[in-house]
């Protein structure tokens, strides 16, 4: 009770106000305390006396009776009217015989106690006893000692009549079975809860503990640990609005304050939070069925109450509206979060413990794989433990965030349970409230519902893995106490553990650790253990040992671009060195320098600094690119040691530009938005590679594409000679222009295609923005969209470009059945033919053309062959012809540039050439077209123009011919 | 004047006949033009439910639908007895069954697909992964 006083003195009303949530009355002053407890008070003779002969236990059997008899009558009071109701069964026997222990008594076989009952209260006097039976007339019946003697006893009916009136009295107080079964039950219902109630008490009594003297070796921080709710040294608001949180759960996890069981009980109840279990499905039962409707009515008003009873109004009230409301808090799972060492993990488990829960905890060390959590999750949630402590469990999950993965699947299980609370929860309203009832819908979802309090603890609440949580989680962030607060405390400590240290030293190193407690304490104590003072000056130097964390990268980027204040800066006594600390050990503990950086690098441009000559732009951009290029080396030869170069570059940055203005930081994306676009084009180009027959292709790479190809390509594509007009009234020279262009598109598979126009934003061609136009369908304008540079091409009329898509169209079929036969080489001869002849300048095109010649050598020996062989030719025949030539292409291309050094003749040979392979063509074609015949007898020939633009009326005469 | 015309089929049991109106002319090869007979110009078929049909032709695949004609049209057939009464008046041995009644079209008035058979894309990629 003495931790109830203290807790009475900071704030009573407020904390009145917890405990009436509860409706569990915790505090007040029990009367009944200190009365004894029963049993262990008749336990106890029997323990002092010790085990003795019959002999001597004859002689003293009368005055253990009389004194059991003085004893009974004022504890058992109760007990002794309720045994008095069933009289007519009572019975006693002597317990003479060497029955001096009232354990043997009480738990002696039941067969004994039958004969008794049966025999109608016989008694047994001393004078009868023997050790055989034969030594005994009339009847006698058999006792056996705990420790294997048996005697027999006479019975005597008539004595033991007359007996059983004067012991009436006594019979309830020497414990025998012979009372009734109900009367036992009663007892053993009574015992289990003064078992509880004692461990409650304990429980509650915890806070002296810290008082002891403890054993050295143990740490600081785990001795001075706060034991009750009062010693926390976390914020108050906070440690308030836990425990009103935690308050919420109880009559969902408790029962409640409805109670069927004794008075005594009743009052045991409100006195302490912990409540017996095998009392609660009692309770919880007769709740349901009586105060549910009542529930439902009044859920949703006292669920907004809950929220502004933190910050409390008149807590009559509250008080009145707590009493009805009695389901879980709306928001099923606590998050805790906040630096390391605030006592996060502390408040959670005082504040669980506070409220009768058993925590239960799951840490970073833990496995905490989806499987394992969640089987984890239902034991604590859905059972009660049967534990010999049966306080109901509470879930406590630190550091949440740890590592990522895991903690993904803890938070995943975790939102699927609250997911499915809801829904059973929005299901229920639907239906009709009262009758559906809210115990057998609940049932229904029991498997993954969360029905205990669980408390999440995490140290940044901006990590993505918790963003889901974060939503259906009541958030608590946790505050830096005041130093003031930190330092008393660590003051406390340092008495107590008789270590000298003045206020200064501990304000400052409190301040060194940003209040971190836990560090603290463990340098602390370092020190103590090394006999040296704390060095007031040189806290820095001096061992603190602090939970690895890393900071948000935001955070890094602020503090590399802005400078403490001036008041700060002339604190800490030397700056500089322990500005470049910190500042090292925050970059180099985050780890993503490449990202770090990049932030820097895309910021520092927009910060507004004093440099009239730009001489500090300068210096930050050519420490940016060294430690860039430093990275680069690093990624390519895997020489991870140097990364510890990377972070100075920072530093560099913060001494050149730090403004004590808060500067205004963006996340880098250019980079980002970079490489996707250069991946998107590099797709582009490579789909549009393989498109390109493979011996165009072969000859030409990403860089040589983008590089040489394609701005000449373009004029290639799109020559000014051809006038938009129908194609009939091309001349014979334009429509050779035509037909070429056509086969130089298709053959490096270039066409139109209709595209809106804002979708090619920095095209050079389409400046008109309203509606479709046709552009090229691997839109290779973008790939030559340097910077300052237009190419200059010849931009096509539309209806040439329409054109030229329908003679591509068509060039593409007949390819398509030309090429089965021949292979690919024959097709593709003119337009690398033209291809060669204008642009002349590039050598590796002529050795295309090269190749290409070589090729039509090769083709046409094998058409002829072919056709000499045999005249119905197969499609396989036909086909392994090619593969040979090809197989000859490789070698006798070689050769032929070896041949040819001069390119004037050979572009004169190759048109020669050029002519004679097109012969062929026509030829093949014409086999091709009775191939095809062959299959198609009849065609199909499409008149262009509408069916409605000619009408004319006709006879029916002239049908009828 | 009057026309007699026989039907030999019940009453308004006529065969249903329909017309398939082409945008186009469908051309045999020069080398079938003398044996037109038993030629299959096409295949037309109803793909799906609705009153699209496709009509293929050679390597030309027609898309077209099916259209009500505003006035039915018959299908007779017309035969001349010979001979018997030639004396009497011309007309009368001139016999008109009727075959059936017109009255849907399917026309097909888009451009045609053009159909380029699987065998030659495979012809051509089997040349190409030799090259």
């Amino acid at each position: 009770m003495d931790m109830d006083m203290d807790m009475d003195i900071p704030l009573p009303e407020e904390l009145d106000l917890l405990e009436s949530n509860a409706r569990l009355l915790e505090d007040y002053p029990d009367p009944e305390a200190p009365e004894p407890y029963p049993y262990e008070d008749q336990e106890a003779p029997p323990a002092a006396q010790p085990p003795s002969s019959p002999d001597l236990q004859f002689d003293s059997e009368i005055q253990v009776i009389g004194q059991k008899r003085s004893r009974s009558v004022s504890p058992n009071g109760s007990l002794s009217e309720t045994a008095e109701l069933s009289e007519e069964k009572r019975c006693r026997t002597d317990e003479s015989a060497r029955a001096t222990d009232e354990d043997w008594l009480r738990y002696s076989p039941p067969k004994g106690n039958e004969s008794v009952v049966v025999e109608q209260g016989s008694f047994v006097r001393e004078k009868m006893l023997s050790r055989y039976a034969s030594e005994i007339d009339g009847e006698c019946m058999p006792i056996t000692a705990p420790n294997g003697d048996r005697v027999y006893a006479r019975l005597d009916r008539l004595e033991g009549e007359e007996r059983m009136k004067k012991l009436d009295v006594r019979a309830n107080s020497d414990g025998l079975i012979l009372e009734p079964i109900n009367i036992l039950f009663e007892k053993m219902d009574q015992e289990a809860f003064t078992k509880t109630l004692e461990a409650s008490s304990k429980c509650q009594n915890v806070p002296d503990i810290p008082e002891t003297p403890i054993v050295h070796e143990q740490l600081w921080v785990d001795k001075y640990t706060p034991n009750s709710f009062t010693e926390l040294l976390s914020d108050e608001h906070t440690n308030r609005q836990v425990l009103l949180w935690l308050k919420q759960w109880d009559s969902s996890v408790f029962g409640s304050e409805i109670c069927s069981t004794s008075d005594e009980v009743l009052s045991s109840l409100k006195r302490h939070s912990t409540v017996v279990q095998n009392q609660k499905p009692l309770d919880s039962k007769f709740q349901r069925t009586i105060g549910g409707p009542k529930w439902s009515n009044h859920r949703y008003r006292n669920s907004k109450s809950m929220d502004e009873s933190g910050s409390s109004k008149s807590f009559q009230d509250i008080l009145t509206r707590k009493v009805k409301h009695t389901g879980p808090p709306e928001q099923k799972i606590l998050l805790l979060c906040g630096p390391p060492g605030l006592g996060k993990t502390t408040l959670a488990h005082v504040a669980a413990r506070h409220c009768g829960y058993h925590v239960v905890e799951v840490n970073a060390s833990d496995d905490r794989s989806t499987s394992t959590i969640e089987s984890k999750i239902l034991n604590v949630v859905e059972m009660n433990s049967i534990m010999s402590d049966s306080r109901p469990q509470c879930l406590v999950m630190d550091e949440i965030d740890g590592a990522l993965s895991d903690g993904k699947g803890a938070v995943e299980v975790l939102l699927k349970m609250v997911s499915v609370e809801k829904k059973s929860d929005a299901g229920k309203e639907n239906l009709v409230k009262e009758r559906s009832g809210r115990r057998s819908s609940k049932k229904g979802h029991k498997k993954a519902s969360l029905s205990r309090p669980v408390i999440c603890i995490c140290n940044d609440l901006y990590a993505p893995a918790l963003r889901p949580l974060r939503q259906v989680a009541k958030v608590h962030i946790f505050v830096q106490p005041t130093v003031s607060r930190v330092v008393s405390r660590l003051k406390y400590i340092c008495t107590r553990e008789g270590m000298k240290v003045n206020a200064i030293a501990l304000t400052a190193l409190a301040e060194y650790t940003e209040c971190d407690i836990r560090s603290c304490l463990n340098t602390l104590q370092f020190l103590n253990k090394k006999k040296e003072a704390v060095n007031v000056f040189d806290i820095g130097s001096q061992v603190v040992g602090r939970k690895d964390m890393s900071k948000n990268v935001l955070d890094i980027w602020k503090e590399v671009f802005q400078r403490k204040k001036a008041k700060a800066e002339r604190k800490s006594h030397n700056s500089k060195p322990f500005e470049v600390n910190s500042l090292y050990s925050l970059v180099s503990s985050r780890g993503d320098y490449d990202l770090i950086l990049d932030g820097i690098h895309e910021n520092i441009l927009q910060l507004n600094y004093h440099d009239p000559v730009m001489q500090k732009t300068v210096k930050c951009l050519n420490s940016l690119g060294v430690s860039d290029l430093l990275h680069q080396y690093i990624m390519r030869t895997q020489q991870n040691p140097l990364l510890v170069y990377l972070p100075p570059t920072a530093i560099t940055v913060h001494q050149l530009v730090a403004q004590i203005q808060k500067p205004n930081i963006e996340w880098p994306r250019s980079y980002q938005r970079h490489r996707t676009m250069m991946a998107e084009k590099m797709d582009i180009l490579n789909t549009w590679h393989y498109k390109i027959p493979p011996y165009i292709a072969r000859n030409l790479s990403a860089s040589s594409f983008v590089e040489d190809l394609i701005s000449p390509l373009l004029y290639i594509l799109s020559p000014p000679t051809i006038k938009p007009v129908a194609l009939q009234l091309l001349s014979d020279k334009e429509k050779n222009d035509l037909a070429q262009l056509v086969s130089t598109m298709v053959s490096y598979s270039v066409t139109y295609k209709n595209m809106k126009s804002d979708m090619v934003p920095n095209s050079l061609r389409h400046e008109v923005a309203d509606h479709l136009t046709l552009s090229f369908d691997p839109p290779i304008c973008e790939f030559i969209n340097f910077k300052d540079y237009t190419s200059n091409h010849y931009v096509l009329a539309p209806a040439v470009k329409q054109i030229l898509v329908h003679e591509v169209e068509k060039q593409k079929i007949l390819q398509v059945s030309i090429d089965r036969p021949l292979g690919n080489g024959s097709s593709s001869e003119r337009p690398e033919f033209i291809e060669a002849g204008t642009s002349n300048a590039q050598s590796s095109k002529i050795n295309h053309a090269d190749a290409i010649s070589v090729k039509n050598i090769q083709n046409e020996s094998n058409v002829t062959k072919g056709r000499k062989n045999n005249a119905n030719a197969t499609i396989v025949s036909q086909n392994s012809h090619p593969r040979k030539g090809t197989a000859d292409n490789m070698k006798l291309q070689n050769t032929g540039r070896m041949r040819m050094p001069s390119s004037g003749s050979f572009f004169d040979r190759f048109r020669k050439l050029n002519n004679k392979g097109f012969r062929s063509d026509d030829r093949t074609e014409q086999k091709e077209a009775t191939l095809d015949k062959a299959l198609h007898p009849l065609l199909f020939k499409f008149n262009e123009g509408f069916t409605n633009a000619v009408k004319r009326p006709v006879r029916i005469r002239e049908f009828l011919l | 004047m009057q026309i007699r015309m026989k039907c030999n089929c019940g009453e308004g049991n006529c065969s249903e006949w329909a017309i398939v109106d082409v945008q186009g002319v469908v051309e045999a090869q020069p080398s079938f033009q003398d044996r037109l007979q038993n030629l299959e110009i096409g295949v037309l078929c109803r793909p799906s439910s609705q009153e699209v049909y496709t009509l293929t032709i050679g390597y030309h695949e027609l898309t077209g639908s099916k259209v009500p004609l505003k006035k039915p049209i018959l299908v007779l057939k017309k035969t001349k007895q010979s001979g018997v009464d030639s004396d009497r008046e011309n007309n009368c041995n001139v016999e008109l069954h009727v075959v059936g009644v017109i009255r849907q079209r399917i026309l097909f008035k888009t451009r045609p697909k053009a159909l380029i058979s699987k065998a030659k894309v495979e012809a051509k990629e089997t040349q190409k992964s030799t090259i």
